[in-house]
């Protein structure tokens, strides 16, 4: 390339007017460029402004969630069953500290951490979040809490937290009722609405209801969670609060139950090791007072997520501590049945005069059918007192399985309550028409089934509380009372059970039922020895079961507390008191138990007691001075000073 | 004592006289611009000399003298210099294909052991002085329309596809774009620049084909960042929001949340600008934009006093190389153009392109102190 120079002034002019011309566009359109420019600052800081220092507010600013107080759950005297504590923890995110070690370390320095739990932390750290802690330490005692905060600057990423606890006051007595809350699981959040409030959800601190009324009434406990106005950097990091921003949390509602923590607390007591459940009802408002199951398990627990060992231990555990024994489990009710049967007898014509007589055994239908003693013979009222079997054998089959099962289903066996407690078992009221819908094979009702139903066998099985139900309807004589278990939810009374409709029987055939349980507690009853109050004119009617858990192989023989346990019949008793002005109802199951008299009624006998003696109408009545010393009719001789609780258990039959 | 017309030869080379020559309201705007920078990057340290500010400030002042330094060489040494700077910055590009040095997955740097050097920086200046001094050389109507403008075209396709591929786009568009402009001022026909234009728009698809994923993102984000707030928008989104909530006034000095509290990136560097829309508000951005105009505008004219074509063409293009970053950076944070790493000169954060602007202003000052000089071929030129 040859370089000229340029010698041709022309040549040097056009080239120089060319560009001093195109060099002016080139500036005018710098000129124009840079007002575009303005042009769009003009758009955003003049037009938008609004919006966008909104947008740099949001950035700015944010909420720090702060969580409700959960609702106390109270009995009905307002004694508290859960409520919370405070609880001191340490919180760590992986937004401030990478290495879970050296924190781990540091804080090891101030507090001890088990290598255990320094494994399960380092895991769970491993699976948290982003942005949302984890909890290092929980649950510090003050002064180690205190330490901690005095030694912070040597912690960094370390934040002091101070939360509550659910605490479940009586320990386990109220497990199976109130349940217990826990962390939200995948499941909890797959569960709920998509409404709620997922960042309460997702907080460490916050615990979901499991079981029970924490579970059923979780919403309401639950209250709204407020928030603390902080400034925060790009990181999420706080930098200033703003104390005048804050959003007060709502606290959840209080519940009270309608349950009498004395009553409950005496039940459990006196359960003992057994296994088994008891329901108290009013039997004039349906309150539930007293509903529980033993053994229990310690609601404590699981608040902090149970240890491994420790759950095992529950599961494994032959008397299954976590099942709700008086809603989720059925059992044949046994004897307690005649007086169903026997109402149905009387509604459908029966004559309560017509004599059986029992000769201890009794053939029909090409077998032989036992009873336990030769009770002789007898009418329907005796037949109840002395529970024979032979006498309801022929009761039943005179008027049919269909009629005792629509008798039977009006005092709510085989159904659930609205109680507020999920998975209750319905259990079964069997007729000719359940055995065609679910017998493909053989629809029939056999002529042979009807004695079994007769006595509370069969396909017959119901829960503690449906019993309980039977005899408050029994014993209320008038309405078809439903259970109410939470009074009021945030200080609103919650409809009683007692706004129900009449129960469709004459009112001579109900008094004849109670008059004959009446008759089980006295003279030659069933529970003539062991269902004595000692309370002087107070009196209390019931009916003792005997249930068989297990077909004996031989068809004969092994009834009562005899054997391996997991064979052993079921006892019950269902009972009420004062039998001449009904309060209070209840009905006890000890599973596995032997007898109804001698395992369940003295059971029966002692939470009635509690019962009776904290209403100020019946105390009244017991003490007002008697003209002359009471003198004990016969059969109540040893009942005046009930024995011991220690002989409660001895379960030997008879 | 001015360097006019009628000064005799031997007194325009006197160094005082050169020094007189030298555009000091220019100097003292570049001056005022870095000023601004500097305290933002102050601003932004929360009010304090660390990191930024201070070696922005140092930098700055170690720019400026290199610049009046390089105001007194001989446009004639300039003029012979053009192709070796051209072909060393060519060299460099090739030896970053080879062996540069990997960083955020782009090879820019080379490392020559004593220093690093970004071997596109070098081909700013080396593009704008070979375009001239060829240029320089050929006629008007040369210029216009004709097969010679095939060899400015491959001096430009060259280093553009070599950094292209490092990758590099922003440098790679701007290196184009000044390039086209050198051709443009040189008198290309309107004709073949409409041909040009079309050809590149023809290019564009190939272009897209042959960009990185993280690339195409940019260029698509910079349309709708809300799509992706927290992802590839957020750049965009973020700056937007710093601009806006300036206002009329800004939110005053050291006050701006978005910067303050790390919500937008690259704050000291490629956003410098909307830390200062966010405190300063629309009266302090227009009032720099003015700035960066006025120096666009001297800097124009400065060219145009020139008396030789090598002088006015090398003038104008790094006087563009310097007015696209104004507006390709402005265009960026205000969410009209891709997030393609242009920083804001003399306000940003970073050495090298502080440099090269310098350097680039250094030969505009050249030009000026220089205007009456004859620049011939032929090796007595300098004698």
């Amino acid at each position: 390339m040859t370089i000229q120079p340029s010698i041709f002034f022309n040549e040097v002019n056009e080239r120089q007017g060319s560009f001093h011309r195109r060099a002016l566009v080139m500036g005018g359109l710098a000129s124009v460029s840079i007002l575009a420019l303005s042009g769009r600052l003009m758009e955003l800081q003049l037009i938008e402004a609004g919006r966008y220092k909104e947008l740099s507010a949001n950035n700015q600013f944010n909420y720090r969630l702060i969580p409700p107080p959960r609702g106390r759950i109270l009995d009905r005297n307002g004694v508290e069953l859960a409520s919370n504590r405070p609880n001191f923890r340490l919180l760590v995110s992986r937004d401030e500290v990478s290495d879970i070690d050296s924190a781990l370390d540091a804080v090891g320095q101030v507090i001890e951490i088990p290598s255990e739990r320094r494994k399960q932390l380092q895991r769970e750290f491993a699976q948290s979040s982003r942005y949302i802690p984890v909890a290092i330490a929980d649950d510090l005692t003050w002064e180690a809490f205190a330490r901690v905060n005095a030694r912070l600057p040597e912690l960094p990423g370390v934040t002091p937290d101070m939360g509550e606890v659910r605490v479940y006051n009586f320990g386990g007595a109220f497990a199976h009722v109130i349940g217990y809350v826990s962390r939200v699981s995948e499941d909890d959040l797959a569960r709920v609405g998509p409404d709620e409030d997922q960042l309460l959800l997702h907080h460490p601190g916050f615990r979901i209801g499991k079981q029970g009324v924490e579970k059923s009434q979780d919403i309401n406990l639950r209250g709204k969670a407020g928030g603390q106005k902080v400034e925060v950097d790009s990181r999420g990091r706080v930098v200033r609060k703003d104390p005048r921003g804050d959003v007060q949390p709502v606290p959840g509602k209080d519940i009270v139950l309608s349950l009498d923590a004395d009553i409950q607390n005496r039940g459990l007591d006196v359960f003992g090791e057994n296994s088994g459940a008891a329901v108290m009802m009013d039997c004039r408002s349906g309150d539930v007072l007293c509903l529980l199951s033993a053994p229990s398990f310690d609601a404590n627990l699981f608040v902090k997520g149970v240890p491994p060992d420790d759950y095992k231990a529950l599961a494994d555990y032959e008397r299954k501590p976590l099942l709700n024994k008086a809603l989720t489990a059925t059992y044949p009710p046994g004897s307690t049945f005649k007086t169903m049967v026997a109402l149905a007898a009387l509604e459908n014509g029966y004559d309560p005069h017509t004599v059986h007589v029992c000769n201890k055994a009794w053939a029909w239908g090409g077998r032989v059918w036992h009873c336990d003693e030769a009770h002789g013979p007898q009418d329907l009222r005796g037949a109840i007192a002395t529970s024979c079997d032979i006498y309801f054998y022929q009761c039943a089959l005179s008027i049919g399985p269909d009629k005792i099962a629509a008798t039977a289903r009006q005092f709510g066996l085989g159904q659930t309550f609205d109680i507020g407690i999920s998975g209750q078992k319905a259990g079964l009221v069997p007729d000719t028409a359940y055995k065609r819908r679910t017998f493909k094979n053989d629809p029939v009702w056999h002529p042979g089934e009807t004695p079994s139903m007769g006595i509370g066998q069969g396909y017959l099985n119901f829960n503690p509380l449906q019993l309980c139900v039977q005899a408050s309807r029994l014993a209320n004589g008038l309405k078809a009372l439903n259970p109410r278990l939470i009074k009021s939810i945030g200080g609103v009374l919650q409809p009683p059970g007692d706004a129900a409709p009449d129960l469709p029987f004459q009112k001579a055939n109900l008094d004849f039922v109670r008059d004959a349980m009446a008759a089980v507690t006295s003279g030659n009853g069933t529970a003539a020895a062991t269902a004595q109050l000692g309370l002087g004119p107070i009196k209390m009617a019931g009916k003792t079961g005997t249930a068989q858990a297990h077909n004996y192989l031989s068809g004969h023989g092994q009834h009562g507390a005899v054997g391996e346990w997991a064979t052993r019949d079921h006892a019950w008793f269902i009972a009420f008191a004062p039998y001449d002005d009904p309060r209070y109802a209840v009905s006890v199951l000890v599973e596995h138990g032997g007898f109804g008299a001698q395992a369940a009624a003295p059971i029966a006998r002692e939470i009635m007691r509690v019962a009776l003696l904290k209403d100020p109408e019946i105390r009244a009545r017991i003490e007002t001075p008697l003209p002359m010393p009471a003198i004990p009719t016969a059969g109540q001789a040893d009942g005046a000073e009930p024995p011991p609780p220690t002989d409660i258990v001895s379960g030997k039959p008879t | 004592m001015t360097a006019s017309a009628l000064t005799r030869p031997g007194q325009r080379d006197r160094l005082v006289v050169k020094f007189g020559e030298i555009d000091w309201t220019f100097c003292a705007l570049l001056c005022l611009i870095a000023g601004v920078g500097a305290l933002m990057l102050y601003s932004i340290a929360n009010g304090s000399w660390e990191p930024w500010a201070a070696k922005h400030l140092i930098r700055f002042g170690l720019c400026l003298l290199l610049t009046l330094a390089l105001a007194l060489v001989d446009i004639r040494v300039w003029f012979i210099s053009a192709y070796p700077v051209y072909l060393v910055g060519l060299v460099l590009l090739l030896a970053v294909m080879v062996k540069g040095e990997e960083s955020l997955g782009a090879r820019r740097w080379l490392n020559l052991h004593v220093v690093r050097i970004q071997p596109s920086e070098i081909m700013k200046i080396g593009l704008v002085l070979a375009l001239a001094r060829y240029y320089h050389g050929i006629s008007a109507k040369e210029a216009r329309f004709s097969w010679k403008l095939l060899i400015p075209a491959a001096m430009i396709a060259v280093p553009v596809l070599l950094v292209a591929k490092e990758p590099d786009l922003g440098t790679a568009i701007l290196l184009l774009l000044t390039g086209g402009a050198v051709v443009i001022l040189a008198g290309l026909s309107i004709r073949a620049m409409a041909v040009g234009g079309v050809a590149v728009l023809a290019a564009v698809p190939v272009l897209f084909n042959v960009m990185k994923p993280y690339q195409r993102d940019r260029l698509f984000t910079f349309l709708h960042p809300e799509d992706d707030p927290s992802g590839s928008g957020y750049h965009i989104l973020q700056s937007k929001i710093a601009l806006g909530s300036g206002g009329l006034l800004g939110r005053g000095f050291g006050l701006g949340s978005q910067s303050q509290l790390n919500f937008l990136p690259e704050k000291h560097t490629d956003f410098i600008f909307s830390t200062l829309a966010e405190e300063f508000g629309f009266i302090g951005c227009f009032s720099v934009l003015v700035l960066y105009l006025a120096v666009i505008l001297i800097a124009l004219r400065t060219s145009s006093l020139a008396h030789s074509h090598f002088g006015r063409l090398a003038g104008s293009g790094v006087t563009a190389t310097f007015g696209l970053y104004v507006l390709i950076n402005g265009a960026m944070v205000m969410g009209l153009a891709p997030v393609v790493g242009v920083p804001m000169p003399l306000m940003s954060f970073g050495g090298t392109v502080m440099l090269t602007v310098m350097i680039g202003f250094g030969l505009v000052q050249s030009i000026k102190v220089h205007r009456y000089t004859e620049v011939t071929s032929g090796q007595g030129a300098l004698l």
